[in-house]
């Protein structure tokens, strides 16, 4: 589990002591929490943000001691890792997956595999014009989306094969450091159906967990490659329609937002909404990381916000209790505005 | 037209199966009909002909979620557009834009849930309906082995859609189950095709082992030498698991396990590999084999056995659909019947949880007859499988209860859940009575089902002195060689089709 390891030592290495192993967890599986969210940004963890919705605590804890029997990562306490020499040197030897850009892309990973995948069967069984076969997608928007794309798309069905193969084959020509058939060989098409992960990973002789990252890891290369040379692949740039514009907020922090807009304090948003005054703090600590004009300064006067910064960067810390106690004028949610606001830059 | 124009036409097939001609031409003639038909024959043909020449709509009510959204796939890919399945997995918004189009379709796919609600059938109500389907209608009767305590309300049902033209459909029911159905649709005269549910091409051969851990052992030398491919059937998803391994790893053949416990994803495409030919052997749970269309499938081994006799004869019924010998392989050890008794008890909610949730009722004073809405969140919180809440809201929302009161409606699901337990172990030993039979497989079986036998099968069972050699491939066909294609000319296999760029 190399690729895995890596993230993991990589991760400790940034959060250096100052959060527990199950934050990493949460940052692989992507929780929406604004603790999670949060760490990711302060500790520029952003592209492992959501990576491996599917682990399980369990593997996780088996990795952990595995990590931890082969003496890479060792405990300083309470739940607490750090790398040693030889995890580092283990880090240096076994690059992160470049691509991996999960604060970005993680909403849309799952949607746009179930596209292609989608898209590659019904292309192929319209090329060798059969039209009796079991979809191997159920999701009726993935249904919908191949209906609206089949009607705009501007290219004959007999020629539609040929070029999505040229399309798919010189994007992924493109990087040298992904394999492909990680991705490929799972792709059913006319009378060939595709093989699953496990199989996948057994096939290639990848260990399960590494095959999930590395799968991750070419997909989020085709959504940016895709995206950035939309005017070249024309065929594949239909995969990424409206996928980009998800709005990064949570649900309820999108409901404290429009109040927020509206001119109501933060108490008066948690009376109105009946929530406690921390998750409302919470929602704003989100605006700061996320909405490029939402302004601390009614929150926290500047003078503050400068002191808190340096205190910050000259402790080399992100544990608020160890800040608010060289500035005690300041709140806890004050200190987590600041930082979330300018804490990564 | 002659029916048989119309089925080459529409469906290309040139004959019928056994029983389908009778059952859909008694349908034609505005008979009632209860059909019970062998697995595999093709019940859906039943009313999708029929639906071809009657005017109004076909109403299929079902209780097998998962297997309505294959049918309706099955009708899309023969052409038929106008088929639509109404149960809760479509969003509200789904729902909604459903019930006002609802005229445009021809076929309806419903579950039971939905007649719940008023407004649902206030539009069932507007409609013309040609054919009342009752799919799996064994579930009505509570001397079946799945019995749907809200399935009993069907009779209500027709009557309020103006009793229209019914046609129950059932594979497995024994004579006793089949009155209850017709006594529960409340229909005076129906016509009744019952074909056999003999099927002559699948050989019965149980095997008794001195240790249930000889299994591991025997299945292996059994799938190395029959002819695949083949299902085995297990009872637990881990020993599905563990032979699979098995099989893959001692280079026997392609297998793969498949049960409840497999994501979505994966299972559609073991499902598909199963079917195309990539894979050898399904290592499964009962979860698999509805709605699989295979034909030549060579072999079932049972390595558990299964709860009641009904589901046994559904899963050997999947071997042979294509009249060629088949066998199925039934491994049995001493004791083997405890797995199948303590699967019983789990299904059904225990005691402990019985008092648990009537308490939380209680401290929360509600009445079932205000509002009349189980909490879900109580189902997480008392720790109930699917099945066992299941089955509480079909005893909860179903007319079989009499009082609103709690303590009352407490005693009277106990007392259901009692007697439930009680025809499931029946069912078990009736199973185990057959394992242990020594006079011939086939026609015990035949008697169960209260028919009578139609003379001797050539290949019929151990008991009759079958050799389980007839089934052994000839030559040993070494497991395909591990495949080397690389990636590109994978793509360009399922993508560029040479004929077409000729």
């Amino acid at each position: 589990m190399a690729r895995l390891a890596s993230i993991i030592l990589y991760c400790l290495t940034q959060l250096n002591g100052e959060r527990t192993i199950y934050s990493i967890f949460h940052l692989l599986n992507g929780k929406k929490s604004s603790q999670t969210i949060q760490d990711a940004h302060l500790f520029s963890l952003k592209n492992f943000f959501g990576v491996y919705e599917p682990l399980t605590r369990e593997s996780f804890e088996d990795i952990i001691q595995m990590m931890q029997e082969s003496e890479w990562i060792y405990n300083c306490g309470e739940q607490r890792f750090l790398p040693t020499p030889t995890g580092k040197s283990f880090l240096g030897n076994h690059p992160l997956p470049k691509y991996l850009n999960g604060w970005d892309h993680h909403s849309f990973t799952t949607q746009f595999w179930e596209r292609l995948s989608f898209f590659i069967q019904v292309t192929s069984n319209l090329v060798f014009q059969e039209s009796r076969y079991i979809p191997i997608q159920k999701n009726k928007h993935v249904h919908q989306w191949l209906k609206s794309v089949l009607r705009e798309v501007r290219v004959p069905r007999k020629e539609m094969g040929t070029i999505v193969y040229s399309e798919l084959v010189e994007c992924f020509d493109e990087a040298h450091d992904i394999d492909p058939s990680l991705l490929v060989f799972r792709l059913t098409g006319f009378q060939q159906i595709g093989l699953t992960a496990s199989q996948t990973a057994k096939r290639l002789q990848l260990d399960y967990h590494d095959y999930h990252i590395g799968f991750i890891n070419i997909l989020h290369y085709l959504i940016r490659n895709i995206n950035e040379k939309a005017n070249r692949f024309t065929v594949l740039a239909y995969l990424m329609q409206d996928l980009m514009q998800e709005n990064e907020l949570t649900f309820s922090s999108r409901k404290t937002q429009k109040l927020l807009n509206q001119g109501y304090s933060p108490e008066m948003i948690a009376n109105h909404r009946h929530l406690k005054l921390s998750t409302i703090e919470d929602h704003f600590v989100e605006f700061a990381l996320n909405v490029k004009d939402f302004s601390i300064d009614t929150f926290v006067d500047t003078e503050l916000q400068t002191k808190i910064l340096e205190i910050s960067k000259h402790s080399a810390t992100k544990k608020l209790k160890l800040i608010r106690e060289k500035v005690p004028a300041a709140t806890y949610f004050q200190i987590r505005l600041v930082l979330a606001k300018y804490g990564d830059r | 037209m002659e029916l048989e124009s119309i089925l080459e036409k529409h469906f290309g097939y040139y004959s019928f199966k056994t029983g389908q001609k009778e059952v859909i031409s008694s349908i034609l003639a505005g008979n009632h009909t209860l059909a019970m038909l062998p697995t595999g024959t093709g019940k859906s043909l039943c009313y999708q002909l029929p639906g071809l020449i009657l005017k109004g709509k076909i109403l299929i009510i079902s209780p097998l979620l998962s297997l309505m959204q294959d049918q309706v796939e099955q009708f899309k890919r023969f052409g038929e557009k106008r088929v639509i399945a109404l149960n809760s997995f479509l969003s509200s918004e789904e729902r909604n834009n459903v019930l006002t189009s609802l005229s445009s379709y021809k076929f309806i796919f419903i579950s039971q849930e939905m007649l719940r609600i008023p407004f649902i059938m206030g539009r069932l109500q507007g409609l013309d309906i040609s054919l009342f389907v009752v799919d799996e209608a064994h579930c009505i009767s509570q001397w079946g082995y799945d019995f749907r305590p809200d399935y009993s309300k069907l009779g209500d049902i027709r009557q309020k859609l103006g009793d229209p033209l019914t046609l129950a459909l059932t594979a497995t029911a024994t004579s006793r189950v089949r009155e209850d159905i017709i006594a529960s649709l409340r229909i005076e005269k129906i016509n009744k095709i019952e074909s056999t549910i003999d099927r002559p091409n699948i050989a019965m051969y149980v095997e008794n082992l001195s240790d249930y851990h000889d299994k591991k052992d025997r299945v292996i030398e059994l799938v190395t030498s029959l002819q695949k491919p083949g299902i085995i059937y297990f009872t637990s998803k881990k020993a599905a698991e563990q032979i699979a391994s098995l099989l893959v790893d001692k280079g026997v053949c392609r297998a793969m396990p498949y049960h409840g416990g497999v994501d979505q994803n994966s299972r559609i495409l073991i499902q598909q590999q199963f079917i195309y030919g990539q894979l050898d052997v399904i290592c499964a749970t009962s979860a698999f084999g509805m709605g699989v269309n295979k034909e030549n499938i060579r072999f079932i081994i049972h390595y558990h056995m299964p709860m009641q006799m009904e589901s046994y004869l559904q899963e050997i019924g999947r071997a042979g659909r294509d009249g060629l010998p088949s066998i199925a392989v039934l491994l049995h050890s001493p004791g083997d019947e405890q797995l199948p008794i303590h699967l019983a008890e789990g299904e059904l909610p225990s005691e402990q949880q019985i008092d648990w949730l009537f308490n939380r009722l209680s401290d929360e004073q509600r009445s079932m007859d205000v509002g009349g809405q189980l909490p879900n969140q109580f189902k997480e919180f008392g720790g109930f499988s699917e099945v066992q809440w299941r089955i509480i809201e079909d005893f909860v929302y179903s007319p079989h209860r009499h009082s609103s009161r709690l303590e009352e409606l407490q005693a009277a699901f106990k007392k259901f859940i009692n007697e439930r337990f009680i025809v499931k172990k029946k069912n078990i030993f009736q199973m185990k009575k057959w394992v242990e039979a020594t006079s011939c497989r086939r026609e015990l079986i035949l008697r169960y089902f209260d028919e009578a036998s139609s003379g001797k099968v050539p290949f019929c069972c151990d008991q009759c002195g079958l050799q389980l050699n007839d089934y052994q491939t000839g030559q040993l066909a070494p497991m395909p060689k591990a495949n080397e294609e690389l990636w590109k000319d994978y793509l360009a296999k399922i993508l560029i089709n040479r004929e077409l760029s000729k």
